[in-house]
């Protein structure tokens, strides 16, 4: 994938980022030797866009993601200079420059007062309230960002991404029906997100493989699979939902035939299950063989995710030859 | 005979720089103006209690529930609509639960005088430039034909070129001081957008726009000096007779009627 400034480094590859911090360098100084007008004619002239400030945002994240300190200093001042020290995404940001350059648990420790004082003036700044619960997350401390973001939801309802990242963090911890609650309130805000979709299918696939009674694991299994179908009907050949949907249809093909009659009433026909089982092999053998061959328009996958395909299938077809 | 005989007025040339250029040029620099004047005049917005962010973020997660209940199962969505009504009923979401059933004055609201005085400024910035610059040009300028439109036009349009002009048999295709003055008027927002990026504030007729949404819009800050405990009710009567349906029903057979015949 073409490194691009534009596009925040956070969900790419780390190839990417090491392109983008790479070309960070040159970029600042391009921005900084710029010819500049004399006072009065510089108000004749606006070089401010969206876009600028986005490259500066990425070229920071790419920077601290790679470890080019010195490059996200100067990104960060610059943006300091434009919007002031006290803008809300600016101030988050600086958060993170120290989180990223501080060298020991207590200069962590000072940057989460710091945080709380700045909350305890105006606990309405949400960018600092993500990165309090980021920075307890990330020193280990999972139960008091639940509680940090739990915080955050009460004030603030509707913020799919603090809901996706309650889930995780309730995930990590083992309590998957309130994981599975907040990733339904993710939908609920963005109810066509096919990724939450495959998310949930996920968490649901494992909360069914927990469970210990057949009758409700066949429930569990069987929702799980219509997330995943849902997921790819949202999205066509999005590789995490088929590869959901071969692992939930294989289990249910597995434990659907011992099922009594009476308790199939909500649970899917095994025939069709059977061909949906068929149909995400075929898609994921089809995703693999054109993507591995290069085709265009087929490069987008992920090479960990794409590996994990060839060994569901490999799997799968030693199966048939024993 | 020959085609229709071509006016031909001998004008001065002084006319083009003396009038012409100087009519453009004082535009875009009020244009620039009025931009920058407009930003320093921006009150930043208020920033909202968390008592009050939290009564309308709540809301809005009552009407996106409301809209978007079908990702989720029957249970789970009873579940949140048995929540949302309970914390109706407690008045848990409300910014100031003493203050239910008092129906607010608009006017006594600081935010709202906030934003009142904010158009009052915008509105200011705007007409004083504009009102200078009319008398300016109608004292100097007026009754100058000034230039000839490089093709014809019809008559209809006299009104818009001529103003100013009172001479009925003159070709359309000449303009007068007082028209150039309102074609760059309305004219120049490509050029503010050159020269200042594309948000800026510097075209007058945008920000009659904005006003003119305002105008619509301005019922919203009214509404939100509602009584909100009625709001919060209203919304719970919605969400109650919601008739549920769940997406994931019969995905599987769409699904397969959809890419099955792969």
């Amino acid at each position: 994938m073409a490194a691009s400034f534009l596009q925040p480094p956070t969900g790419s590859s780390p190839q990417t980022a090491i392109h983008l911090s790479q070309g960070a360098a040159s970029f600042l100084k391009s921005q900084r030797s710029a010819f500049t007008l004399p006072w009065p004619l510089t108000l004749f002239l606006n070089t401010d866009s969206q876009e600028k400030w986005a490259i500066y945002e990425n070229t920071l994240l790419a920077c601290l993601r790679t470890g080019d300190f010195d490059s996200a200093h100067v990104a960060l001042n610059a943006m300091i200079d434009r919007f002031g020290k006290t803008n809300d995404r600016v101030v988050a940001m600086a958060g993170l420059y120290q989180e990223a350059t501080a060298d020991d648990k207590k200069e962590l420790e000072e940057i989460l007062e710091g945080y709380d004082d700045i909350l305890k003036e105006d606990p309405t700044v949400f960018s600092i309230q993500k990165r309090r619960a980021a920075l307890l997350k990330s020193m280990g401390r999972t139960a008091e960002a639940v509680t940090a973001v739990s915080a955050l939801l009460e004030l603030s309802p509707t913020d799919a991404e603090a809901w996706a990242e309650l889930s995780d963090l309730y995930f990590s911890q083992g309590l998957l029906e309130q994981s599975i609650h907040c990733l339904e309130e993710v939908l609920v805000v963005v109810p066509n997100a096919w990724n939450m979709h495959a998310k949930l299918g996920e968490v649901t696939y494992i909360a069914a493989n927990r469970t210990e009674a057949a009758g409700e694991q066949s429930k569990l299994l069987a929702e799980s699979m219509r997330r995943f179908c849902r997921s790819v009907e949202l999205c066509d050949d999005y590789l995490r939902g088929y590869y959901g949907l071969k692992l939930a249809t294989t289990q249910l093909l597995t434990s659907l035939p011992t099922q009594k009659k009476s308790q199939q009433s909500d649970l899917p026909p095994i025939a069709s299950v059977q061909k949906l089982n068929e149909l995400a092999t075929a898609k994921l053998a089809n995703i693999l063989r054109r993507s591995s061959s290069g085709e265009k328009g087929w490069d987008g996958y992920s090479a960990a995710e794409l590996a994990a395909v060839r060994q569901l299938l490999d799997k799968d077809t030693q199966k048939i030859q024993r | 005979m020959s085609g229709i005989v071509e006016q031909q007025i001998h004008r001065d040339p002084a006319l083009f720089y003396w009038i012409l250029l100087p009519i453009t040029v004082v535009m875009i620099l009020t244009g620039i103006l009025r931009h920058y004047l407009s930003t320093l005049l921006t009150s930043t917005p208020k920033k909202q209690t968390v008592a009050k962010l939290r009564e309308q973020r709540s809301l809005m997660h009552a009407q996106q529930l409301r809209g978007n209940f079908h990702p989720i199962s029957k249970a789970a969505f009873e579940k949140r609509k048995e929540a949302f009504i309970e914390g109706v009923k407690d008045s848990k979401f409300l910014a100031d639960p003493g203050a239910k059933g008092q129906k607010p004055n608009p006017l006594q609201d600081p935010a709202m005088m906030d934003g009142m005085m904010g158009m009052m400024k915008g509105q200011v910035a705007m007409m004083v430039p504009q009102s200078l610059i009319m008398g300016w040009i109608n004292a100097f300028f007026s009754g100058y034909v000034i230039m000839k439109l490089p093709f014809p036009l019809t008559p209809q349009f006299k009104q818009m070129l001529q103003a100013g002009v009172g001479t009925r048999d003159l070709d359309v295709r000449w303009v007068s001081s007082l028209s150039w003055y309102f074609l760059t008027l309305f004219g120049l927002q490509p050029v503010y957008n050159f020269i200042l990026g594309s948000n800026n504030a510097a075209s007058q007729m945008a920000q009659q726009m904005q006003m003119g949404q305002m105008g619509a819009g301005a019922v919203n800050p009214m509404a939100g000096a509602e009584d909100m405990d009625k709001v919060f009710n209203a919304e719970a009567e919605n969400l109650e007779v919601v008739e549920h349906w769940y997406v994931l029903n019969g995905v599987e057979d769409r699904l397969l009627a959809k890419v099955g015949k792969f």
